[in-house]
């Protein structure tokens, strides 16, 4: 049990917050490990599908910094529902820096 | 689709079906999967389904074939009621269980079932040990030796004038690939191919008895081969996809650690060795398809293919258009309703994903090959829920590579044949073309 912590809104807009991260728990991995809506993570965490997309909120999207082209790859496969601050949850893993952070679930691609 | 037209009496959504016209009632009367003609052009079939049967019990393979997008979707994320292993191992010498099995277990070795056809928590643990070999960023890291294997292919051609696609181009570069990573010798390379077709037709539902034997002897003998090559990797252990398999360990959700056994091992190499092999051939074999009859794709491959994110669109877009397995099977544990129709307890189903991709109400004007749709990542080419391909970032690397060297060789390519005489390989799987003649210029 690690003691970082994170605030998920998932995709039906409910917020839950989780304080027992441990360093190096990728957001993929920990939403599903806790049954966050709209989490899939269909490739295990391998940047090779787009089932853990989230937006990272305000200030944090600055620490987490931008996708790299291999990320963007797969952000680009659902541009319908991509924005400035996308990333996907499988690429992002807990530091001290990140203690706190705030992600929404991005919605299902769709039409 | 959609369109919500009401509700079953569980309170249970069902969507809309309409009318289908005289023509369209009588193809789903009448058509079978298992039918050569249908296998080869089956969009008319699948089509009618989408629009008045979506959940259609084909008579003639005994199968439930799911072809809307949104039930794809929702069977695929059920995975203990609709089971792969059970659909899986089912299909396989479908009719001729015991004989195939007991054929194996004589000649071959052994029979080991597929550790990755399998079913939740087994499978989430087996697949867990497979994923780090797969991730995007390892396949990034091989991308230029993929380019030196497709590069010496198509070059070795390109003097020529004239080739077969398949058998001297897209055949031989995906198992040159394998071959690589794996660890195992190229002189084995010619083999590779009659395995791969003999592992992909016992899940094809269209074999005779001779056939299906004839393809146990020659998994006895993949089989064989690569015993031999783990039990050298068990001593010897090497910088190759082999050792990892056989020296892998698994972690259980009560942090126990316990290795693979070797017969989950042997059935792991077997499925790296031919899975994505067979599947990302035929993805080449297609994509020269429609270079060849889809008219502008040419065109527009050469305007984009310098561009790395135009060109990765143009292989999703290739991977929904044209989707390498086009079916794959489940078998409903319980009766289960979906979508209005009623499942019964182990009734055999298909996942149709071709049909799944051609979905209008996801994806408008299906048969456009259009790189700039807004939810390219949406198709079901790959599956999708916890059985998603787990070879899709190697897979869609090597048709990119693929693509992006065919451009830069070769210009002018006509088919060589009437496009009525392309042969199918007989499965309900895959939708393979045999054997693809072409003409080109070098450039």
């Amino acid at each position: 049990m690690g003691n970082l912590k994170v605030i998920y809104t998932d995709v039906n807009g409910e917020t839950r917050s989780f304080d027992d991260v441990e360093e190096g728990a990728n957001l993929m991995e920990t939403a599903k490990r806790h049954g966050v809506e709209g989490i899939f993570g269909d490739c295990g965490g391998g940047c090779a599908c787009a089932t853990c997309h989230v937006y990272v909120e305000g200030k944090w999207f600055e620490t987490v910094g931008p996708p790299d082209d291999i990320e963007y790859a797969m952000l680009d496969m659902v541009t319908d529902v991509l924005k400035d601050n996308s990333r996907l949850g499988c690429q992002i893993k807990m530091k001290a820096e990140l203690d706190g952070i705030e992600v929404t679930v991005a919605p299902t691609s769709g039409m | 689709m959609a369109t919500q037209a009401g509700a079953d009496t569980n309170g249970q959504k069902v969507s809309e079906r309409l009318p289908l016209s005289a023509e369209e009632a009588a193809l789903l009367a009448g058509a079978t999967l298992t039918d050569r003609a249908i296998q080869a052009h089956p969009r008319a079939y699948f089509a009618a389904m989408r629009k008045g049967d979506p959940i259609h019990h084909d008579k003639g393979l005994n199968s439930w074939l799911v072809t809307r997008h949104e039930d794809i979707l929702a069977v695929q994320s059920d995975p203990v009621t609709f089971s792969v292993n059970k659909g899986y191992h089912e299909i396989q010498a479908r009719g001729m269980h015991d004989e195939f099995r007991n054929y194996l277990r004589e000649h071959g070795g052994g029979y080991f079932p597929d550790a990755i056809m399998s079913d939740p928590p087994y499978h989430t643990r087996i697949r867990k040990l497979m994923e780090n070999a797969f991730t995007a960023h390892r396949v990034k890291e091989l991308e230029p030796r993929i380019t030196a294997v497709v590069r010496d292919l198509i070059a070795a051609v390109a003097d020529k004038g004239h080739c077969d696609a398949v058998k001297d181009i897209s055949v031989p570069i995906t198992i040159r690939i394998i071959v690589e990573q794996l660890g195992l010798d190229p002189d084995i390379e010619d083999k590779i191919s009659r395995w791969s077709v003999a592992v992909t037709a016992q899940i094809g539902a269209m074999q005779s008895r001779e056939q299906m034997l004839e393809n146990a002897a020659q998994i006895a003998d993949l089989q064989n081969y690569i015993i031999g090559k783990m039990k050298e990797r068990e001593t010897d252990p090497r910088e190759d996809m082999i050792s990892d398999l056989v020296h892998a360990s698994v972690t259980n959700a009560d942090g126990t650690v316990e290795k693979l056994t070797f017969e989950e091992a042997v059935s792991l190499v077997r499925a790296t060795l031919i899975a994505g092999n067979d599947t990302t051939a035929t993805a080449i074999g297609n994509l020269f398809y429609v270079l060849v009859t889809k008219p502008g794709m040419a065109e527009l491959l050469e305007s984009i293919v310098d561009d790395d994110r135009k060109l990765n669109r143009f292989v999703e877009e290739h991977m929904r258009n044209e989707p390498p397995v086009r079916a794959l099977s489940r078998m409903c544990t319980k009766e289960t309703v979906v979508n209005g129709t009623t499942i019964p307890e182990g009734a055999h189903m298909l996942l149709v994903y071709a049909s799944g991709n051609d979905d209008e109400t996801v994806f408008p004007d299906p048969r456009k090959f259009d790189i700039e749709r807004l939810n390219l990542g949406r198709h079901v080419g790959f599956g999708g829920g916890q059985h998603r391909c787990i070879g899709l970032a190697l897979a869609r690397m090597e048709v990119k590579v693929a693509a992006r060297e065919i451009v830069r060789q070769l210009k002018d390519i006509k088919l060589a044949i009437p496009e009525s005489e392309i042969q199918y390989t007989p499965t309900v799987a895959t939708h393979t073309i045999e054997s693809l003649p072409i003409t080109y210029a070098k450039r």
